[in-house]
């Protein structure tokens, strides 16, 4: 039986990004050409931001048909795995999905897909970094398709303020990849013709056809890999040179940091603590720069003086002014949403008045405040919070951090004489108190549940040591992942019980 | 307004004979519905079938011109009842609904409109929500056909069938004084097709021809006796006289050669996954030149004995290719073969699956299993399963994880959101209560961030489904229900309900001002405003007239006024019930409003303040609170700039349209100092620029903002 293939294309974007609007411009394109077209999708609810998809099929210079109401060709309504010629996607993840469900074949598909990703909420909701790995995606979708044209159009829609399905359709009509002859003159017209935002979409159009380097998926997971400039190393002084090379940008980095924070004293304390452990055995480099950077981070903890600093600093109006797009001869106001508890003011005071007056009052009070920034008495206000930075070593909240790095520095180096692999988690374990308000609190109980339940019995051999490093990461990640559920419980519990069981065995 | 416009479609509602519509099928039913002389219309909005209603509501003009009466019913047993009008009257008539859920609500109007049947022709549209992209339950409508004696058309899904179904419909109605359903399923109610035109015909009789009374037929009331006779006229004429028109009209279509050992039937809206994988396997083509005798069933229900007898005479076997649970047509044609002891061998969903979309994979592993046992069998169709197959389990090793799915979610800026957040606040603080969720946007809450709700009853049911919870829990149960949902049936089945038996429990209305997840249609209480068509009737008034105690108002995204009221509504001393009207209008439609009116100000050199929400990249810690607070599109996470950390930092885009929920949760839940509110002031006053220098002036006086970030880490 003769077989004409209809050509087939799938469409995957996402709810609210244009792709009907992107199958309408190819279904009128491809009518306009003389060919007959039949396409379909999947909107329903997923309109609102879910993943959506559209499905074309073309019959080449078929269009006569179109006039015909008795038979025209039979289409299928369902893209069929292995049977589509070109997949375009707005999205990295829903361009690998349409590979995992098969759409994308090296036989026979070419792949246009946007490198950029939009974050799926368990990936934005994870603490810390929950990112899938585009690189990995970007691999597998490079691998299945017979021809792959992955770049970052999104970052080009952005550039020429044009809608991404403009762009895709530009670097389509470009590629030459599309295996129905449809003149780029007949893709302007059907956005002429569609009515829509016309003159943006044309901007797209041109701004995907413009030859592009080929980038590949970025891969910002650049992990706990320092980033660290040229300029930087020139400032390596003599002092740095007492630490395993691997360690040094972080080091330069923290000494920036902390003398921006307190002072140049500050930040030699900073190199005092870290120095006896830059020739100790079993500190190579990665433990020093992990060692560097908790540290760094650590003592220069965001204190409420802290923030008014940042707050204050000179680039954030322009910055913002960028980042908004606010055009020459707008006014722009920053108002920043703060709400300082009981424990941020109070650990204002000299430490035993701090404490005596804590005792004294309900915990979770707290005072929202708005402050405008930009205008002469929220500016005041932060600007006094900042100046108070001479004081700060006085204060309950600096003793209190102080008293904190001293006892993680003292189970890291107990930890460092008995397994080094294990005083890198000990290290690790700083990560767990960040934030602010609840945020820390919980890290921060968190982190001392770890320390009394498993890194000092580990440490005074009540807990078999074999398993040292194993546990405390365990306990780590479970505190991380669900720092306000049971998993951490239930994790103390399971090495408890796992060591139990090999005391029994071993008696 | 409806968010989608039909400016351009509803242009081709008016072509005529000979012209080329080209466009959606649903839109073209509804050129169909036209072309058929409807005298009127109606129904209740619901995806894939929503586009019929929005289309008309905007095509008003050409309705009058025909004298086509429009009725945006209040829920699908208003629309089923609307049919009662082609009963005693020579008028057609149509209306549409999504189904199964729809067809529920409508089921006891459509059983008293089935029995006495009807004199025009009616017509039910109904969108078959089933399979991907579906929002409902999974089950068929196939039943309600069986057992009311309704017709039931699942054409094939290209344009003119469509269109000819829905004329042939019609007749065949009048014909057999039966309503027909005429079910859609959601590919097809998409498809962008073409189909040749004819003129539209205005009715004999409408709104602009108007009727005098029907005299007194007592056979025309559901009311016994009457019904016995009914019943009876089901079974006696009426089902006679339609297997006949079915027949002579040809609605069902034999493909392909006339004799052969094997065959196929398939129901209509099949036909064309099929056809893609008999063409596969060799045994078609493109242009569904079949090689194996095929019975497509564009009825499924009645079905004529006869051409089930005489298709299967003679063959070994038939291939039954029919979607979703129960098997009602292979039950059917499995006894009209007994009884006509014809041996033909039957298969179906012995070799496809029972359950489940009839996606191109599950007909080609069906139609491979059934050709095979017939020796027919296409290396073809077998290879390129195993190579799909292959492939799907290599990805799937290569990807470590399963894809994270991507399910729909509130949109930017959306009213209903910040609810959400303080619901998740009020459960951490005071223990989770039981949560009755329903059908609209809202039910999006039941997805992450928010991940909550115990149970979900239908449109409008959750109040009416906390009733024995609420008598058996240690908690108040709150129950969430949009206006639309409301107004559908949740005021007399949930309120009036709840009232009468002194139910203890909370119940949230989402007032956002339409039918928001349908794609903004109007509604009772939506506001009057330019071009709209709501009345604006008060949900307050409402519940107080049913005697409601306890009603407090609140701004959704005040989150902190919205926790403290629901707190209060939960720990309140009073019995009864206690409803709290969260009051935010739909940002889709707000924006939609909004937007021409910015752009016009903004040309006309007017002073406009855009405000938007910021994350300061320095200050956040990365943990992330925010975001599992609110899930907002626009709230996202970027890479930390910062050497010293790796967490991605929360970041906000341009798409926020500063609803001001991150502000608000950040004061509420104390969450880190890192975000800010930023407000553009464009084409600022002169009024503005002056007080802009004295605050520049002062704050330069000062010495200026702090020191700038150490030139270490600027330097990279
Ligand atoms: S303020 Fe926050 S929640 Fe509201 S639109 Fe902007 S990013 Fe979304």
């Amino acid at each position: 039986m003769a077989h004409v293939q209809p050509i087939t294309v799938l469409i995957a974007a996402l709810g609210g990004e244009g792709g009907g609007v992107l199958a309408s411009w190819l279904h009128r394109s491809a009518i306009a050409e003389g060919h007959f077209v039949q396409g379909t999708s999947i909107p329903g609810v997923a309109q609102r931001t879910g993943a959506t998809t559209y499905y074309l099929e073309i019959v080449p210079h078929a269009g006569a048909r179109h006039r015909r109401s008795d038979r025209g060709p039979v289409l299928a309504l369902n893209a069929a795995p292995g049977e589509v010629d070109l997949v375009v996607a707005s999205e990295l993840l829903e361009a690998t999905r349409a590979v995992a469900q098969g759409f994308v074949t090296p036989e026979r598909t070419v792949l246009l897909a946007s490198s950029a990703r939009v974050f799926t909420i368990d990936e934005k909701a994870a603490a810390g970094d929950g990112r899938l790995d585009a690189q990995a995606m970007a691999d597998i979708a490079r691998r299945c398709s017979r021809l792959a044209i992955i770049a970052d159009f999104t970052a080009i829609a952005a550039q020429a303020q044009a809608p991404l399905n403009a762009v895709l359709l530009g670097a389509l009509a470009a590629s030459g990849v599309l295996p129905v002859p449809i003149s780029e003159d007949a893709f302007r017209a059907a956005i002429r013709a569609e009515g829509k935002a016309v003159d943006a979409n044309l901007r797209g159009f041109e701004a995907g056809r413009a030859p592009r380097r080929t980038a590949s998926a970025q891969g910002d997971k650049t992990g706990d890999q320092t980033r660290a400039s040229p300029p930087l190393m020139h400032l390596v002084s003599q002092q740095l040179e007492a630490f395993a090379p691997q360690a040094r940008a972080v080091i330069a980095e923290g000494i920036a940091r902390l003398t921006d924070y307190q002072d140049a004293a500050f930040a030699n304390r900073y190199l005092a603590r870290l120095k006896p452990f830059a020739s100790r055995p079993g500190a190579e480099g990665r433990f020093l720069r992990e060692l560097a950077r908790h540290l760094a981070l650590r003592m220069s903890v965001e204190d409420v003086i802290r923030v008014a600093q940042l707050k204050l600093r000179k680039e954030r109006v322009l910055r913002v002014t960028h980042e908004a797009r606010a055009r020459a001869g707008d006014i722009v106001d920053i108002t920043e949403y703060l709400k300082p508890g009981a424990e941020e003011i109070l650990g204002l005071l000299p430490p035993r008045l701090g404490r005596w007056a804590l005792a004294r009052i309900r915990h979770d009070r707290a005072w929202p405040l708005k402050v405008t920034t930009t205008r002469a008495s929220g500016f005041l206000r932060l600007k006094a919070l900042a100046a108070l930075k001479g004081w700060r070593p006085h204060t309950l909240r600096f003793a209190e951090e102080e008293a904190w790095v001293e006892r993680w520095l003292e189970l890291v180096d107990r930890a460092l004489a008995m397994s080094p692999a294990a005083a890198q988690e000990v290290v690790a374990t700083a990560a767990l108190v960040r934030g602010y308000a609840d945020t820390y609190k919980r890290g921060l109980a968190n982190w001392r549940k770890i320390v009394e339940c498993v890194i000092e019995p580990m440490l005074a051999g009540r807990l078999s040591r074999a398993h040292f490093a194993d546990a405390v990461l365990q306990a780590r990640l479970a505190a991380a992942k669900d720092p306000e559920g049971e998993a951490l419980a239930e994790t103390i519990a399971a090495i408890r019980r796992s060591a139990a069981a090999e005391h029994a065995a071993a008696e | 307004m409806p968010e989608v416009s039909f400016h351009q479609q509803i242009e081709s509602l008016r072509l005529g004979a000979g012209e080329i519509f080209y466009g959606e099928g649903i839109l073209a039913v509804t050129k169909a519905l036209l072309q058929s002389g409807v005298s009127y219309v109606g129904g209740y909005q619901g995806a894939p079938v929503s586009h019929l209603l929005d289309a008309l509501v905007q095509s008003q003009g050409l309705l009058s011109e025909l004298g086509v009466h429009l009725e945006t019913c209040t829920n699908e047993a208003a629309a089923a009842a609307m049919l009662a009008a082609s009963i005693n009257y020579p008028l057609r008539g149509a209306v549409t609904w999504k189904s199964i859920v729809g067809t529920n609500v409508a089921a006891d109007a459509l059983s008293n409109l089935a029995s006495p049947g009807v004199e025009g022709g009616a017509l039910i549209i109904v969108g078959e929500d089933y399979g991907e992209g579906a929002s409902v339950i999974q089950e068929r409508t196939y039943a309600f056909a069986l057992k009311s004696s309704l017709w039931l058309l699942d054409p094939r899904p290209d344009l003119p069938s469509l269109v000819r179904s829905v004329e042939m419909a019609f007749e065949l109605s009048e014909t057999s004084n039966t309503p027909v359903i005429l079910e859609l399923r959601i590919r097809a109610c998409h498809m962008f097709g073409s189909f040749a035109t004819k003129d539209n015909v205005a009715p004999a009789h409408s709104a602009n021809r108007r009727l005098g009374p029907a005299p007194f037929n007592y056979d025309r009331l559901s009311h016994p006796p009457a019904t016995f006779r009914q019943e009876a006229d089901k079974v006696e004429r009426r089902l006679p006289a339609a297997r006949r028109f079915i027949f002579e009209n040809k609605l069902n279509e034999q493909l392909g050669p006339r004799e052969g050992p094997i065959g196929i039937i398939v129901q209509g809206g099949l036909f064309n996954v099929l056809n893609g994988r008999l063409a596969l396997a060799g045994l078609s083509d493109v242009d569904g030149r079949v090689a194996i005798p095929t019975l497509v069933l564009n009825v499924v229900h009645p079905l004529v004995p006869e051409e089930i007898t005489r298709f299967c005479a003679g063959k070994s076997a038939v291939l039954v290719v029919e979607e979703g649970a129960p098997d009602f047509l292979e039950q059917a044609i499995g006894q009209i073969l007994r009884k006509a002891d014809v041996g033909t061998q039957l298969c179906g969903k012995d070799v496809l699956p029972m359950a489940g979309e009839y996606t191109p994979l599950a007909v080609g592993k069906g139609l491979a299993a059934f050709l095979a046992r017939h020796d027919r069998a296409g290396p073809a169709l077998e290879q390129w399963i195993a190579r799909v197959e292959a492939q799907q389990a290599q990805v799937g090793k290569a990807l470590v994880a399963p894809l994270p799915a991507r399910p729909p979610t509130f949109c930017t800026g959306c009213p209903e959101r910040p609810v959400f957040a303080a619901m998740k606040l009020l459960r951490r603080e005071m223990e989770p209560v039981h949560i009755c969720a329903d059908i609209g946007c809202h039910s999006f809450a039941t997805f992450a961030p928010f991940s909550q709700g115990n149970s979900i009853l239908g449109y409008g049911m959750s109040l009416a489904s906390a009733a024995a919870v609420s008598a058996t829990q240690t908690k108040r149960p709150i129950s969430v229900m949009g206006d639309g949902g409301f107004w559908h049936n949740g005021l007399i089945t949930g309120v009036a309900g709840a009232i009468f038996n002194k139910d203890d429990s909370v119940l949230i209305v989402m007032n956002n001002g339409y039918a928001s997840a349908t794609g903004q249609q109007e509604i009772v209480s939506s506001a009057k405003e330019a071009g709209g068509r709501g009345p604006g009737i008060d949900i307050a008034t409402a519940l107080k007239s049913l005697g409601v105690g306890w009603i407090k108002r609140v701004r959704t995204y005040r989150v902190a006024s919205v926790a403290r009221t629901l707190r209060a509504a939960l720990r309140s001393q009073a019995k009864g019930l206690k409803v709290v009207i969260a009051d935010g209008e739909c940002q889709l439609a707000r924006q939609r409003r909004l937007r021409p009116e910015t752009a016009r100000r903004l040309a006309a050199g007017e002073r406009v303040v855009r405000t938007r929400f910021w994350v300061d990249p320095e200050v956040c810690t990365g943990d992330h609170s925010c975001i599992r607070l609110s899930g907002c599109p626009s709230l996202n996470i970027k890479p930390n700039e910062d050497p010293l950390r790796s967490d991605p930092v929360a970041h906000v885009n341009n798409d926020c349209v500063g609803c001001g929920l991150c502000g608000e949760v950040a004061h509420a839940a104390q969450l880190c100092p890192s975000f800010a509110q930023i407000d553009i002031i464009q084409n600022p006053t002169g009024w503005d620029r002056l007080k802009q220098r004295l605050s520049t002036g002062f704050i330069r006086l000062l010495g200026g903002g702090g020191r700038s970030k150490p030139a270490l880490v600027t330097a990279e």
